[in-house]
């Protein structure tokens, strides 16, 4: 057994979990494309779930189908993506800065708040039925002769739940960042200022901000500009999401009070509005600003190069940051209450920022690889490479329905959800916390991956898996199939059999990470993230005796 | 910024106008009339949605290709979609149908046939019974 230190132990528990509901999730895609594939496939499974549901009407195929759905994205998002960027963040914010972590009792909280938030939104569509989807589009949450009103109200509250903890996480990062430990301290506002880029845009002005006197933020790594910057966005998406829940948990208690509220009390477009404001700070904000952190984090690491274009790199996440503030509106393209000057600015035009400061990340990134040739292709950088393709697809694909022409045929069908956000999602996204967790690994371990055949494997299946099933489902988008809708008929079946094909190759590829994962670690290490030393120490002695 | 990153931009500016200057141009059929035209429509046809039901105009709806007509449609629920669909299943347009809102699409149909209604957003577990077949019938 190698010693781990605390910290280390931790984040590799964060990283397990997360992998872990990111199988979970892939399991409940499999299981949707299964039912829109064959629709009675699927049929003995339900009989033997319904058993166990507590609702008093056996419920219909489509209800299980929207309840997975509305289940599906929560875990892969804030299941797998948040817990593996949780535990990530957690050691190197600390080992980059060179401190601890100011509050370290957060951490196992943050771990285990975020499982019951996550478990709970699941259980609330999985056993409760609740399949308002993710979008939550107002009034449908509180429309309790569509959506059962118990499962509506657990969802919110691990929804809640959810959002708090990402709270505290956040609170804890900057609160790392700003401790007094730190030999350049400061105040939160000078951080804020510094974080929107005040001092700098003053200078240009010719004017000295001099609150920011004992702040260089650009002195700061840029990975942890990054996560600066994009925390704010994190913090952001976490306040407005609690704040539609809460609306959602007044309804619910309403209604199970028995004196039922009126829904059209709220506006259905303003609430739109403001959801997909918050709701975008994640897609359009901190993904992107983590991302690049990511990036500019690992690729001077793995190729031994500093950065290149260094200095431009900090204004390009400040952009993304003002970016991310401005472009909810490529979500309501489909709303044409929505005014037509929001719709072509917000919408289209800002979203085109993204094009820029993904274009210049990208850039940076291939150049440092480029110029520091010749390079190993370790593990981590194969992936960070895979990632950089898969956010070039999702991202080119994401320009094409963020336009006010385009998106009138593209609006909620699947090139949206699949060439789009899959792709971005599982080919960039997760192949990125791949990479991270390939790099990781033998910093906290000090352990190497046991075999390469597997990387390999995982790397290839994953990728050919993704892409494939994205660009298959991208296709059926393009000529009508929509998203969110459980078709009956055999219209779109080649596509749908094709992208199975696609989910079952990525299937492989994950299970090729995991069995490796698993050889690395050895039992001793996997046993010890989930069983105390003090009761796994005696039993490892009286093994080997 | 060096050299190299300068070009770079150089080059990302100049596919961000041509990309957006073609897709904001009449080049797209329908941006001739819902961006620098403004065509009165030789008809107007209401769409009420409610309780997962697309209620069309009782007589049918009739279009002659070539003409504009606009749809007004309205939820007294839930949030809706309007899209209307080739017999092959694609997608000719669309729209969100947002309760409380007029919501309005004007449209020009250049091809005579008959076209499927669906609802385009999700309203529930029985959205996807929302299709009317042969909703609309496009006359020379």
């Amino acid at each position: 057994m190698t010693p781990i230190g605390w910290q280390e132990k931790w984040t590799l528990r964060y990283a397990v979990v997360g992998v872990l509901f990111l199988a979970l999730s892939g399991f409940e895609g499999i299981l949707m494309r299964t039912q829109e594939l064959a629709p009675t496939a699927l049929h003995g499974m339900e009989v033997a779930l319904n058993t166990i549901r507590p609702v008093a009407q056996e419920p219909t195929t489509a209800e299980l189908f929207y309840s997975m759905l509305t289940a599906h994205p929560i875990v892969g998002i804030y299941g797998f993506a948040y817990m593996c960027v949780m535990g990530a963040f957690y050691f190197l914010v600390p080992f980059l800065l060179q401190k601890e972590i100011r509050h370290k009792s957060l951490v196992p909280i943050n771990f285990f708040l975020h499982i019951i938030g996550v478990m709970t939104c699941w259980g609330a569509s999985f056993f409760g039925l609740f399949n308002s989807l993710y979008t939550l589009y107002w009034p449908l949450p509180v429309s309790y002769d569509r959506v059962p009103l118990i499962g509506s109200i657990a969802f919110t509250l691990g929804a809640a739940l959810i959002m708090i903890n990402i709270l505290l996480f956040s609170y804890n990062l900057f609160s790392t960042v700003l401790s007094k430990s730190n030999p350049r301290s400061y105040s939160f506002w000078q951080f804020l200022r510094a974080a929107f880029g005040i001092p700098r845009l003053l200078k240009l002005f010719g004017k000295e901000d001099k609150s920011a006197v004992n702040l260089d933020y650009n002195g700061l790594p840029v990975f942890i500009v990054a996560i600066g910057r994009g925390s704010i966005d994190t913090v952001i998406n976490a306040i407005v999401l609690l704040s539609a829940g809460a609306l959602i948990l007044i309804y619910g208690v309403a209604a199970l009070a028995k004196a039922p509220l009126n829904p059209s009390a709220v506006d259905a477009l303003i609430y739109k509005n403001w959801f997909w404001w918050g709701l975008d700070m994640v897609a359009d904000g901190n993904v992107l600003m983590y991302t690049a952190g990511v990036l500019y984090l690992l690729i001077p690491l793995l190729v031994g190069r500093r950065l290149f274009g260094e200095s431009v790199v900090k204004t390009v996440i400040l952009v993304d940051l003002l970016v991310s503030l401005g472009v909810w509106s490529h979500h309501l393209l489909g709303d044409r209450v929505q005014p037509l000057v929001m719709r072509i600015l917000s919408g289209q035009f800002v979203t085109w920022g993204e094009f820029f400061t993904m274009g210049l990340t990208t850039f940076t990134a291939l150049m440092t690889i480029w110029l520091a040739r010749p390079v190993k292709f370790s593990p981590p950088l194969k992936f960070l490479l895979g990632a950089i393709f898969g956010f070039i697809m999702g991202g080119s694909a994401g320009l094409i329905q963020a336009n006010v022409g385009l998106n009138l045929v593209f609006h909620n069908t699947q090139w949206v959800v699949a060439l789009h956000a899959h792709t971005f999602l599982l080919t960039g996204l997760g192949m990125l916390l791949f990479a991270v967790v390939y790099a990781l690994l033998p910093m906290l371990t000090k352990l190497e991956w046991r075999s390469q055949r597997l990387v390999d494997v995982h790397f290839w299946f994953w990728i050919v898996g993704s892409v494939g099933m994205a660009y298959t489902m991208g296709r059926a988008g393009a000529v009508g199939m929509l998203r969110r809708t459980l078709y009956e008929g055999t219209m779109y079946q080649p596509y749908l059999t094709v992208a199975l094909i696609g989910a079952l190759v990525m299937a492989i590829g994950l299970l090729a990470f995991l069995v490796n994962l698993l050889a690395t670690l050895g039992w001793a290490n996997t046993l010890s993230l989930v069983i105390p030393d003090k009761w796994l120490k005696p039993r490892l002695g009286q093994a080997k005796s | 910024m060096e050299r190299s990153e300068r070009l770079w931009l150089g080059l990302l500016i100049v596919v961000a106008l041509v990309f957006n200057v073609v897709t904001l141009s009449p080049l797209v059929p329908w941006q001739q009339w819902m961006l620098w035209g403004n065509p009165l429509p030789s008809q107007r046809i209401p769409v009420e949605f409610q309780n997962y039901q697309i209620k069309l105009p009782p007589q049918g709806i009739q279009v002659k290709a070539g003409e504009f007509v606009e749809f007004v449609a309205t939820s007294k629920d839930v949030t809706y979609g309007l899209g209307v669909f080739r017999q092959d299943g694609s997608m000719v347009c669309q729209m969100q149908v947002v309760p409380g809102y007029e919501n309005k699409l004007l449209w020009k149909f250049d091809t005579p046939g008959t076209y499927d209604v669906r609802s385009t957003e999700y309203s529930g577990p029985r959205h996807s019974e929302m299709f009317v077949a042969n909703a609309i019938r496009v006359s020379r």
